[in-house]
């Protein structure tokens, strides 16, 4: 263990032994510098979901636009589960068929178990996002599912088990179409608010007729209707009372007046004041950036901060989004994933206010052009130090397959390797096979399934089985696992900023779960560490305004980091790492 | 007797267009008058069309219509005479004339392709699109098997922005000869408008391939590129067009915006710069001048080529989203806000298109 010097309060860190062995990984096929190896575990996993949106067809806009999935750990055994956010159809819809979600508990070690029944999260309806976050302060986390019509909260009961909530915590977005949804706490309270992006206000009974109308053609050829002609839905700001109860806030702090079509959320502090900002992608109308004044008002900046539009003004279809650091300067930077024939954006910060998208000049944009975005995360792939940026594609018409237009429905994701000049290469054609491979992918998350300093993806794929991404990059480097504990803060230590120092570089980033498209990610902070073997330096920013230092950590490992008491437990996984995984986990790709 | 008329395509295809020739031939006129006094109606007819042909192949069009007019006048239910006459008029750009004769002579023979071709033709350089769509497509429904045909209905329906139905006949044409060159560049163009990029690529390149100095085949090859977020393969055949054409400020413009995209921001602005000074009215040549000049952290010489831009398109919102930006940069807040406001103000009064979103233009 290394040395460790906790700056703030004298806590002896204990060392905690692994509580079951990991598998060890198999021997990579790519070894070649900034080449990634993301191996489809799907089948071996025990991964068994078929997610159901609608006709195939694609005939009405809803059935487009599922896919949430949430990566969590919902029994606190320091394993990162799954949740699966399934959809429906109208037919089976109306005559009550339950196309259930599911939960899949880690087994640790490779593996997991469907446990949805035991764990009560049995709700039929017409689901789609889902955000996690401990909205109750009791360390465990809880769920938040945006449905068709309306959307619920489940209660983690500590016992594997969940409650749904919804009434009595008076969130229950009132019947509307909700997406992608975030826990945030934007007062500093230490209660997670929480943020519901609404998309389209839809009649069930009056659905606009495929292909009829002037907002139902692409490329002149007849497609679903919208969101463009229909109206659009109002998203919902709901703060937290503290005793288990929000109130809407919606109008008290004029959130989304002009009722845009919400589908991706954000929370960040882009201007590092220590309160949480809010940005919100939207379709076909400007995204927009709530800043936050610290006083517990927001005021609407999109325009002038530069992303609410495309690099040219013009008006996007924001999908998923994802913040980071990708240049290492401190500033936490906004990736935005779009339609297709238009640019994906990667607004980089410019210290002052201010966004420049730089997507063209970093290599980030002008491929994207073909794809149509939606899961969007900043992930470091290759441990080494700087974040790489994956992209999960599917477009919303399959009727693109019955012409040559150069766009195709199933499309293959983007991984983009970060060249630590600004610029990015995209390597995931030059990949494994997984990554070559084209799904209609929806949501994406990152996780280190394993626990071995590795980012593992995670993407749903419409009308399809979600495929999860083993990540067996060869050319690796060491890498620091941080989980925060809040105390004053919201338990989770969502929008604490952690900056850490090895050798010569620097790099900080913000708690969160919930970005991308409709989806929440592992919580835990991974830095990659390149070919340092040690961090000189971790410091923690807390929303509560505290300050934690810490020096000397070793990498490759794991820390539990708590509010004003350090690091509280360090989980060393390297020894984990004991018997070759191919062994009980073929390859299934 | 069957005439031998040029097949001549509305296309600026070499030959077709010549310009009056100016030696007509007096003698050979009277010489023909002479003989034909001493022949039969018939024969004199025949000698006529001869005659007449024999101009109009030496672009001789005045002399040619006299011939014709002639003939018509000693036998008006002759075929080969209103053709001659037709083309002749069309030739020489009496197009009013060609139309009235033509519609006269498709009456009187509604099965002969030949004269609903050029009776399309000549709606066609009149600018009369859709009469010309009508003829011409008549004509390809009598005779299915003429590349000119094709091609000449294809070239009216690019002119309608009828980009399919341009490129479904260009497809037959180029199955009836694939050696032309202007034919694939066409497809090219008509899959390109039509959103169908990655065919219009396979139709430059062969386009190239047949021709390699095919006037404005890189161009539109780098365009497809550009269209695709293929900015480098774009640029390198901007690059060439350049080569053989460096004036060009339409390529030139290109070539910088594919540059800016890539984030080359000098050789962007270089471009634009000679871009702008060539045709001083391209108002999307200043405002990717100006968005150049701005990312290279010049905000205070963004700012004229913006205005010029904002000036030159008047309802565009997006020269005064750079400048806005250009004017918060270099401090002057005040203006920056009449520019965001102005932002606005256009954008609210932009009709919104398209369904789940506003890809980008090709």
């Amino acid at each position: 263990m290394a040395a460790s010097l906790w700056m703030t309060v004298a806590a002896s860190p204990r060392q905690v032994k692994s509580r079951q062995p990991i598998a060890k990984h198999s021997s990579p096929k790519n070894t070649a510098p900034g080449v990634a190896s993301f191996v489809d575990v799907t089948r071996a996993s025990g991964i068994d979901f078929h997610l159901t949106c609608g006709s195939l067809e694609k005939r009405y806009i809803m059935e487009s636009m599922c896919g949430g999935i949430a990566v969590f750990d919902y029994d606190n055994d320091g394993w990162m589960d799954i949740f699966l956010v399934n959809g429906s159809t109208l037919e089976d819809l109306g005559a009550g068929k339950c196309h259930p979600s599911k939960l899949y508990r880690n087994n640790h070690d490779g593996t997991f178990t469907d446990v949805t029944t035991k764990a009560g999260l049995t709700h039929c309806g017409w689901g789609f996002g889902v955000a996690v976050g401990d909205y109750d302060n009791d360390g465990w986390e809880d769920l938040y599912i945006t449905y068709l019509d309306g959307a619920l909260l489940y209660h983690n009961n500590h016992d594997g088990t969940f409650i749904d909530v919804t009434a009595r915590a008076a969130v229950g977005n009132a019947g509307r179409w909700g997406t992608s949804v975030a826990f945030g706490d934007y007062d500093n309270d230490g209660y997670l608010d929480l943020y519901v992006a609404n998309y389209v206000d839809l009649d069930l009974d009056h659905l606009p007729e495929f292909g009829v109308g002037p907002f139902c053609q692409y490329r002149g050829i007849p497609v679903s209707c919208g969101p463009r002609g229909l109206k659009g839905g109002r998203d919902r700001l709901y703060h937290n009372n503290g005793d288990g109860t929000f109130t809407d806030v919606t109008d008290k702090l004029n959130i989304d007046p002009g009722g845009y079509y919400g589908l991706g959320v954000l929370w960040l502090d882009y201007d590092l004041d220590g309160c949480l900002d809010l940005y919100v992608a939207n379709d076909s109308s400007p995204s927009l950036l709530y800043h936050n004044d610290c006083k517990g008002g927001f005021t609407e900046v999109g325009v002038e901060a530069g992303v609410a539009y495309s690099a040219d003004g013009r008006e996007q279809a924001g999908m998923g989004i994802d913040s980071a650091d990708y240049d290492n300067d401190g500033w936490p930077d906004i990736a935005k994933a779009n339609f297709s024939d238009d640019s994906n954006n990667l607004y980089h910060n410019d210290h002052n206010g201010q966004f420049t998208d730089m997507a063209g000049p970093a290599g980030f944009g002008a491929i994207s052009i073909p794809f149509l975005g939606f899961g969007m995360k900043f992930l470091d792939f290759d441990n080494d130090g700087w974040k790489d940026i994956f992209v999960a594609n599917g477009h919303v018409n399959p009727q693109m397959d019955q012409h040559s237009f150069g766009v195709t429905y199933a499309e293959r994701p983007l991984l983009f390797h970060n060249l630590r000049n600004g610029k990015f290469d995209e390597i995931g054609r030059s990949s494994d096979a997984a990554l070559a491979r084209r799904y209609v992918a929806r949501g994406a998350a990152t996780a280190d399934f394993l626990n071995r300093g590795k980012e593992d993806l995670l993407i749903s794929v419409l009308d399809g089985s979600p495929v999860l991404l083993r990540n067996e990059t060869a050319k690796s480097g060491h890498w620091l696992s941080i989980k925060t504990v809040g105390t004053r803060s919201n338990r989770d230590g969502f929008g604490a900023r952690v900056e850490i120092k090895a050798g010569n570089s620097t790099q900080s980033a913000e708690v969160r779960a919930n970005s991308s498209f409709e989806s929440a990610s592992d919580p835990r902070l991974h830095f990659g560490l390149g070919t340092a073997t040690r961090v000189d330096s971790i410091v923690i920013r807390w929303p509560s305004g505290k300050v934690d230092k810490v020096e000397t950590e070793a990498a490759d490992q794991e820390l539990v980091m708590e509010e004003g008491g350090g690091v509280i437990e360090r989980r060393n996984r390297q020894d984990h790492l004991t018997e070759p995984f191919t062994k009980r986990l073929p390859r299934t790709e | 007797m069957q005439i031998r008329f040029r097949q001549c395509s509305g296309s600026h295809h070499a030959g077709c267009l010549r310009p009056p020739w100016l030696a007509s031939n007096l003698l050979l006129i009277f010489i023909v008058s002479i003989v034909a006094a001493a022949q039969s109606p018939d024969q004199h007819v025949k000698v006529l069309l001869r005659s007449g042909q024999a101009a109009l192949d030496a672009g001789d069009f005045a002399r040619a219509a006299s011939d014709f007019e002639q003939a018509e006048r000693l036998s008006p239910e002759n075929l080969e005479v209103n053709r001659g006459l037709l083309l002749t008029y069309l030739q020489a750009g009496r197009l009013a004339e060609a139309a009235e004769l033509g519609r006269n002579a498709v009456a009187r023979w509604p099965g002969d392709a030949q004269l609903w071709h050029w009776l399309g033709l000549a709606y066609f350089k009149a600018g009369q699109n859709s009469p010309a769509l009508e003829a011409l497509q008549r004509s390809e429904k009598l005779d299915s098997a003429r590349f000119d045909i094709h091609f000449d209905l294809a070239l009216v329906q690019l002119q309608q922005d009828q980009y399919p139905l341009a490129a479904d006949e260009l497809e037959k044409a180029i199955k009836l000869k694939s050696s032309d060159p202007l034919a694939h560049v066409l497809l090219g163009r008509a899959y390109q408008n039509s959103n169908r990029t990655l065919l219009a690529v396979e139709q430059f390149q062969i386009a190239l391939r047949l021709d390699p100095k095919i006037p404005l085949g890189h161009y539109h090859l780098g365009f497809a590129y550009a269209s695709l977020g293929r900015n480098q393969e774009a640029i390198t055949e901007y690059e060439k067009e350049i080569a053989s054409a460096p004036e060009n400020p339409e390529v030139l413009y290109q070539l910088g915006r594919s540059l800016l995209e890539t984030g080359d921001y000098k050789s962007a602005i270089a471009c634009l710069q000679k871009a702008t000074q060539l045709n001083p009215q391209n108002a999307d040549a200043f405002y990717d001048l100006g968005k150049a000049l701005l990312l290279n952290g010049d905000a205070q010489a963004a700012i004229p080529a913006l205005r010029r831009s904002a000036e030159l398109k008047p309802t565009d919102p997006s020269p005064h989203y750079q400048l806005a930006r250009a004017l918060t940069k270099i401090g002057t807040a005040d203006e920056a806000r009449q520019e965001w406001k102005r932002f606005d103000e256009l954008k609210k009064a932009q009709p919104q298109n398209g369904g789940m979103a506003s890809g980008r233009v090709q």
